[in-house]
């Protein structure tokens, strides 16, 4: 797909349409009528939840009798609450973890995938072929190989002459458990960190070359900076990824008859699971409402700082 | 196979009576042998009668049983639960007050009924009754050698005597196992003299006698090491069936309920097992038993409920009881049915069960609004304790400290 | 070896020695190590999947049998039967395959339309659109998911497919951010043209610049379809009559009674991935290409 060639160039025509007057009128009930579906998709799905889901938050509303306001009650509650806590915690754990590790990962495995070997294309298709696996199956089939007697991954661990823990049901093993999951699906992050690997100009490798560089020092002085705005990208969305995070927790602390549960001690907890068993669980919708307004303020914050760190540590097109 | 593109709501046609039957949906909890054994009744019922249709949905998952009677299309005109949910649920408005349907009342064993009332008025009725006693399988304690425990510090002995482990010090038998997460811990601060509610059904964690069972439960555990512990119960087979831990011989005792009496002698005839009363601390602490009830409730948003009040009268009364409890090895909540153990005799250890109703002090669990949160901080507190993190009055206070935010 | 015809340029890589310092002996060694390195990487991704078919292939005792080998000592289609037995795989394959092609239908339709407006069309809402739609993207679900809910109970679509197949008809931000990235490449000669031909702009669009742009609506497809065929939450919260499940919803509803039916289990799972791999394997240079281009943009 060449979706790479800049827009072409504005025809004379279109140019010399002049701002104001009918033309213009009739570009905008144009521009409204194709981009119609979107607006009305926004109004409801977005514009007037958002501004429901606040309105909520500081109600008590339990699904069934008409919302009770209760000021900043919940949120009160909520700075109060241990489990509260506990589910920023595994959240933060994870977050803070899991996207370096992710990005060194597919880094890593992007420079792996980049060898001058026979077989590229097979060997990216298998580093990707988790990514499309549905997130339910990746669940349970990591389940199985974390267990303690059945699973692979502690028979490996005793090749090694490591006495594997047991994942699920050590509190403090099941987050690194989560973790393990979530690194098997690196295969999106890795393909486009391929890419971008493929983008970075040969004179710059061969320019340090000559300056004496070695493998390290390129890497550290051409390949990092011409790849960081990617690593931007993707550092932002995979840590809005893991600040979500709801399904793989979820499926890995399932236990029998679909009771809410989090993992032992509560250790798989995150803040998304958290948000779903107030809100259909308990039916603590306002709660619920107020826990996800959190989550949105803490996701700008650390989106909003690790923009404004960015112009540090990534490299614009300029030089 | 049909698929019904984008409305899926099941519920029939036609209004009441004159045009043939009233097609009602009864989702139930119960999957696997127990479901087939109430759709028989079920087709018996529709067989018998021309009024009323039952189709019967296997629905297991207790949250989308919720759900569903939030919506305004509910998805089935009758469904059960246990009674501790009643008044979480009838405060809420979403269960049908089943008083005004002239369904005979008077023949339910009273401790049956507390809690199905919420503000006087009664909510769900009970179909079965279940009560939790202590099973132990006889052989190992034949081949160990130890008694049968008649006080706690005998149980907590007999739990030790019966661990073993192997030459890397893996457990390959348990002493006392659970049957579920936190159902022992629950249960046996009723043998210490503690309750986790007062007599208004409102949640006490701290009291005294609670924190004495659970000291004594985190004492065995850490003599046994609750890693090890963990790793065992990973290994666990499906409950229930002929992998069940106590049915496969991997548990020597466990706390469980009456309906073992069918499953055992159908996946494992060969095991030789006892019941006996929970022992108590003090001599006045003993014979205590959870009494729960499976209840069968109409959800307010039901737009068939003077059918589902037929069906479920029928379901209540001494024969359709009679078949479903003996099928599925429960207890009848008709006083008439437990006296008549004869019917019942096919269900082992049965009459202890059923006996074990009658003590003083057996106890049904609350049913008030803030059950189902003050459940799930309590699950978390004793999973803190059996892993040793915490000490009991730690964990328990943290409870404590979240009761006042509990919905009322 | 399954073929990828997206356009790879020629590998270019940042260890190319100068000759007078590479020998052939330490290029071969080299290269062995390069191989060794790529296929253990391919070979650890693929390893979790190669454990879920060949459980789904075992018997209970082999199953149950540690410590644990690849290789079934019996293959037998036992679990599969079982699988089908306790979960009702036709009808909740067919439920998925419903929402997912009406979910793509849905794309398909609207997200080009909008990426037209903001590629295309020259008009005053352009910019401020194209800024909200980013800003779609970027909230999280978890805030407008319970007023949604309240919004589908209200009109009464709670256990229908409504909730899960009409937002895709109201545009997916992605998807017309990538549509609209690829429009952006299309010359306005193409548009000029016809319009000065006397089209309609909903003629231009329908017959000129869609069967452009299909290979960018047929990469949102397959996305879509992905998505819609995994998708786990919404069904969670939306479906609640067990003949309305999808797969997704099946496995987990089958787990929560029978928590180590690991055969039967597996074996459910590789019927539900088998969809998604066969459109992945058919449709992998959409796949590739499409998520380079949506990042790199």
């Amino acid at each position: 797909m060449s979706l790479r060639r800049p827009a072409s160039a504005q025809t004379i025509l279109s140019s010399a349409r002049k701002p104001g007057g009918r033309s213009s009128r009739r570009a905008l009930w144009l521009g409204l009528a194709f981009a119609s579906p979107f607006i009305i998709g926004f109004l409801f799905l977005f514009a007037y939840p958002i501004a429901a889901s606040a309105f909520y938050s500081f109600t008590d509303f339990n699904l069934f009798q008409t919302p009770r306001w209760v000021g900043l009650d919940n949120y009160s509650q909520m700075f109060g609450n241990p489990t509260f806590w506990q589910s920023l915690g595994n959240t933060l754990y994870l977050t803070v973890i899991g996207v370096p590790l992710a990005i060194i990962i597919s880094l890593a495995g992007a420079h792996l995938l980049n060898f001058p070997v026979k077989g590229q294309p097979l060997y990216r298709a298998l580093v990707y072929l988790p990514s499309i696996v549905p997130i339910v199956v990746g669940g349970y089939l990591w389940r199985w190989l974390l267990n303690t007697q059945y699973g692979f991954l502690n028979y490996f661990l005793g090749l090694f002459g490591i006495d594997g823990p047991a994942w699920l049901q050590e509190p403090d093993w099941t987050k690194p458990a989560i973790l393990l999951m979530t690194f098997w699906t690196v295969g999106g992050t890795t393909i486009i960190y391929l890419a971008a690997l493929k983008d970075v100009p040969q004179e710059l490798y061969e320019a340090a070359e000559i300056d004496g560089a070695g493998a390290w020092r390129r890497f550290l002085n051409v390949t990092w900076p011409m790849i960081s705005p990617v690593t931007l990208f993707q550092v932002i969305v995979t840590l809005i990824a893991f600040l979500q995070i709801f399904t793989q927790p979820f499926i890995l602390a399932q236990e029998r008859l679909n009771t809410p549960s989090a993992g032992p001690g509560g250790s798989m907890l995150t803040f998304a699971m958290s948000l779903y068993q107030n809100a259909f669980a308990f039916l603590k919708m306002g709660y619920a409402s107020g826990m996800a307004w959190v989550l949105f303020v803490l996701t700008l914050v650390i989106t909003l700082i690790v923009l404004a760190t960015s112009k540090k540590w990534v490299h614009s097109a300029n030089n | 196979m049909v698929i019904a593109p984008l409305a899926a709501c099941s519920t029939g046609d036609g209004g009441d009576g004159s045009q043939g039957p009233t097609t009602i949906t009864f989702s139930y909890l119960w999957s696997g042998p127990e479901a087939e054994s109430l759709e028989k009744i079920i087709a018996d019922y529709n067989a018998s009668q021309s009024e009323v249709k039952v189709i019967g949905v296997s629905s297991p998952d207790f949250q989308k049983q919720l759900t569903s009677m939030s919506s305004s299309n509910g998805s089935f005109d009758i469904s059960d639960n246990f009674g501790d949910v009643v008044g979480s649920w009838a405060s809420k408005g979403i269960l049908a007050p089943l008083d005004d349907y002239n369904i005979d009342m008077s023949g339910f064993v009273p401790s049956s009924l507390t809690q199905m009332k919420y503000e006087g008025k009664t909510y769900s009725l009970p179909i079965a009754i279940h009560s939790q006693l202590l099973m132990y399988n006889k052989k190992m304690f034949a081949d160990a050698g130890v008694k049968v425990p008649t006080t706690m510090d005998e149980l907590a002995d007999a739990a030790l005597a019966l661990t073993k482990t192997d030459a890397d010090g893996n457990i390959i038998q348990l002493g006392l196992g659970e049957a579920a997460p936190g159902a022992t811990q629950r249960m046996i601060a009723a043998a210490f003299g503690g309750s986790w509610w007062d007599k208004d059904g409102q949640p006490t964690p701290l009291n005294d006698g609670n924190i004495q069972a659970m000291t004594w439960y985190q004492d065995l555990v850490n003599q046994i090491g609750p890693d090890k512990i963990a790793k065992f119960v990973a290994g666990y087979g499906q409950y229930q069936s002929d992998q069940d831990p106590f049915f496969s011989g991997k548990l020597a005792m466990r706390i469980d309920g009456e309906w073992n009496g069918v499953g055992i002698p159908k996946v494992a005839p060969d095991l030789e097992w006892g019941v006996i009363t929970i022992p108590g601390a003090s001599s006045q602490f003993k014979d205590t038993t959870e009494v729960t009830a499976s209840t069968l409730f109409i959800p307010a948003n039901s737009k068939h409920k003077e059918a589902a009040a037929k069906f479920l009268a029928y379901m209540v009364s001494p024969d359709a009881m009679k078949a479903f409890t003996v099928a599925l090895g429960n207890m009848p909540a008709l006083t008439s049915l437990l006296d008549s153990s004869a019917d019942y005799s096919a269900i082992e250890n049965f009459s202890v069960f059923a006996e074990a109703l009658k003590s003083p002090n057996a106890y049904a669990p609350s049913s008030a609004v803030s059950a189902g949160e003050y459940m799930t901080d309590l699950n978390k507190a004793f999973d803190s304790i059996a892993s040793g993190n915490e000490t009991p009055k730690k964990a328990l206070e943290q409870v404590e400290s979240r009761v006042s935010s509990y919905s009322k | 070896m399954p073929t990828i015809s997206a356009p790879v340029p020629t590998v270019l890589h940042a260890d190319v020695q100068t000759p007078r310092r590479r020998t052939p002996s330490r290029h071969r060694l080299r290269q062995v190590r390069r191989y060794i390195l790529v296929i253990l990487l391919a070979l650890i991704f693929l390893f979790p999947l190669l454990t879920m078919v060949s459980t789904a292939f075992k018997l209970p005792s082999d199953v149950f049998h540690a410590p644990p080998s690849l290789w079934p000592k019996e293959w037998t289609l036992a679990n599969f039967a079982e699988a089908f037995d306790q979960i009702p795989v036709w009808q909740y394959l067919a439920n998925t395959l419903f929402i997912s092609g009406m979910s793509v239908l849905g794309t398909v339709l609207a997200c080009p339309l909008v990426a037209y407006a903001l590629a295309k069309v020259r008009w005053r809402g352009a910019k401020p659109l194209l800024i909200v739609v980013l800003a779609t993207m970027m909230l999280p679900p978890q805030v407008t998911m319970i007023p949604i809910f309240l919004i589908w109970n209200g009109l009464g679509a709670v256990g229908t497919y409504l909730p899960l197949i009409i937002p895709a008809f109201l545009g997916t931000p992605f998807f017309i951010f990538l549509i609209r990235q690829f429009l952006l490449g299309v010359p306005d000669e193409l548009i000029e043209a016809a319009r000065i031909d006397g089209a309609s702009e909903f003629r231009t669009y329908a017959t000129i610049v869609l069967p452009i742009a299909r290979p960018a609506i047929i990469t949102a497809a397959i996305f879509q379809f992905m998505w819609a065929w995994t998708d786990f939450l919404n069904p969670l919260i939306y479906l609640n009559d067990a003949s309305t499940y999808t797969l997704s919803i099946g496995l987990y509803s089958f787990f929560g009674q029978n928590t180590v039916a690991w055969g039967p289990l597996m074996a459910a799972c590789v019927l539900f991935t088998l969809p998604a791999l066969l459109l992945f394997l058919l449709g992998q240079r959409f796949f590739i290409g499409g998520i380079s281009t949506g990042a790199l943009k």
